[in-house]
């Protein structure tokens, strides 16, 4: 066992883990921004859109995230007419490809959840608030937008778990992210096992957060489901 | 139920006996093939390269029963500390650092380590020169410790494989990149994609920089002093019988 190593490199994983945490937050506010709207649109009237969204989200869904990032970073970089574009001072930085990826994937996940949310909102409750004469503005912000939230809770929480976990693959194109911190101490010291469970505890304690966070807002929000539940 | 289980646990018994008994005849040497000409996956799928063909040589020569295989590089020093591997052949250079942990052949090749950048950059090689240029390294390698340790105010990318670098060179994230003049010509300059970049700076050699080191090997589990032997044997008999000058002459028309 070498965790000399490890306590020497501790900086670095401090760092790694701030990274992490940043990479996974900015995707997704930012997901959350749009699946919400999305989801609406994916139980749209209009048919045209409906089909549109549902092949944006098979897309994500149906390729591999790392994929997704390769295709990003290092494939789009293949083409002149996109390096010599407006977009490539964007497109050429990692950080930028590694959280336009995100975002794109996590999107089509959490609008998928939301969505199934939406339709799983009693017509009861819709046809109460139209009865009560809420225009459709107060029936999205009052009736399902939090109907819809409110029941994709556990679903969406497992998705925030899974994207805090993907954001290991940044490391792939040069962020030193918490796996980019460990992978890097295996390269330079030549073990393995400190590393990794260095990182895997840092994954842990955030997951952990994120899962406590999680129950807390079940509790207040969603309690009102609770008895249909058990 | 309770039958069934146990016959098959004794038939996961005996094939596990087996196929050990069958590892311990044959040697697992792993090697990084994202490194041509030295190792890469051609077309077909095969794994071939300089490194490949002189392992074969050396396994003949000294009747070893080899099997060589792709395998990640981050993962293949500290596997072949773990016994995961009997021995890595991947342009391995012999440092002070790595003899602390593994053991090495004979040294059987001293590469030159050259920096690659675009056509017609200008740039001037010293540490004044690159501050702020974005140099792309393969991670862990000699190269990667060099540009550290001499160009700090440099910004330096690393990369898991061998190869990404390039991708990066092309696409104009990075500025530079440095690794052995032999694959830098031969797996990137002499292809399509290299058609615009050209060698730059000194020939660089471990006389240039410790970090360099003194010359590649073939690394071998420490513990296992017969197989640094026969290995070395190996090499005696290839370079004797005019098989290694075959190798390179192949490679590198010397």
């Amino acid at each position: 066992m070498n965790w000399d190593v490890i306590a020497e490199n501790l900086p670095l994983y401090a760092e790694g883990a701030k990274l992490t945490l940043l990479l996974a937050v900015v995707s997704l506010a930012l997901s959350f921004v749009l699946a919400v709207p999305l989801a609406f649109l994916r139980n749209g009237r209009v048919p045209a859109v409906r089909y549109a969204v549902l092949g944006y989200t098979l897309v994500f869904r149906g390729t591999p995230l790392l994929v997704q990032l390769f295709l990003v970073y290092f494939g789009l970089a293949q083409f002149e007419l996109i390096r010599a574009s407006v977009f490539w001072p964007w497109l050429s930085s990692p950080m930028v490809c590694v959280l336009l990826t995100f975002v794109l994937n996590t999107t089509a996940y959490s609008t998928e959840i939301f969505a199934g949310g939406l339709r799983h909102i009693p017509v009861g409750e819709i046809e109460a608030a139209r009865a009560y004469g809420m225009s459709r503005r107060a029936q999205a912000f009052r009736i399902l937008i939090p109907g819809m939230l409110t029941r994709s809770l556990p679903l969406y929480g497992n998705e925030m778990i899974m994207m805090l976990h993907a954001t290991a693959l940044a490391s792939t194109v040069t962020l030193l992210e918490t796996t980019g911190v460990a992978r890097r101490i295996t390269l330079n010291y030549y073990i393995q096992f400190e590393p990794y469970v260095t990182a895997a505890a840092i994954y842990l304690t955030l997951t952990f957060v994120l899962v406590s966070g999680f129950q807390l807002i079940q509790r207040r929000w969603a309690g009102y489901l609770e008895s249909r539940i058990g | 139920m309770k039958a069934i289980l146990k016959s098959l646990c004794a038939t996961m018994i005996v094939a596990a006996t087996l196929t050990t008994a069958q590892a311990a005849e044959t040697l697992d040497i792993a090697t990084d093939a994202t490194f041509p000409p030295f190792e890469y996956i051609d077309s077909e799928g095969k794994l071939v390269g300089y490194d490949i063909e002189l392992m074969q040589a050396v396994c003949e020569a000294a009747q070893l029963d080899c099997n060589i295989f792709n395998a990640a590089w981050d993962g293949m020093i500290p596997g072949l500390i773990d016994g995961k591997y009997d021995a890595l052949i991947s342009q391995l250079t012999v440092t002070e650092k790595r003899r602390q942990v593994i053991a090495f052949s004979d040294i059987y090749d001293r590469p030159i380590f050259r920096f690659v950048a675009k056509k017609g950059a200008a740039l001037d090689i010293t540490p004044e020169g690159l501050a702020g240029k974005t140099i792309a390294v393969q991670t862990g390698t000699p190269m990667d410790a060099y540009v550290t340790s001499h160009y700090p105010t440099a910004t330096i990318t690393r990369y898991d494989t061998g190869s990404a670098p390039y991708l990066e060179l092309t696409a104009g994230r990075a500025d530079l990149h440095i690794s052995y003049q032999a694959q830098v010509i031969h797996g990137f300059l002499n292809s399509d994609a290299g058609k615009d970049f050209e060698l730059v700076g000194p020939q660089l050699t471990g006389a240039d920089a410790k970090e360099f080191g003194e010359g590649v090997a073939i690394a071998i589990n420490k513990k296992n002093e017969a197989l640094v032997e026969s290995v070395n044997k190996g090499l005696a008999i290839i370079r004797e019988n005019g098989k290694l000058d075959a190798i390179n002459a192949k490679y590198f028309g010397q």
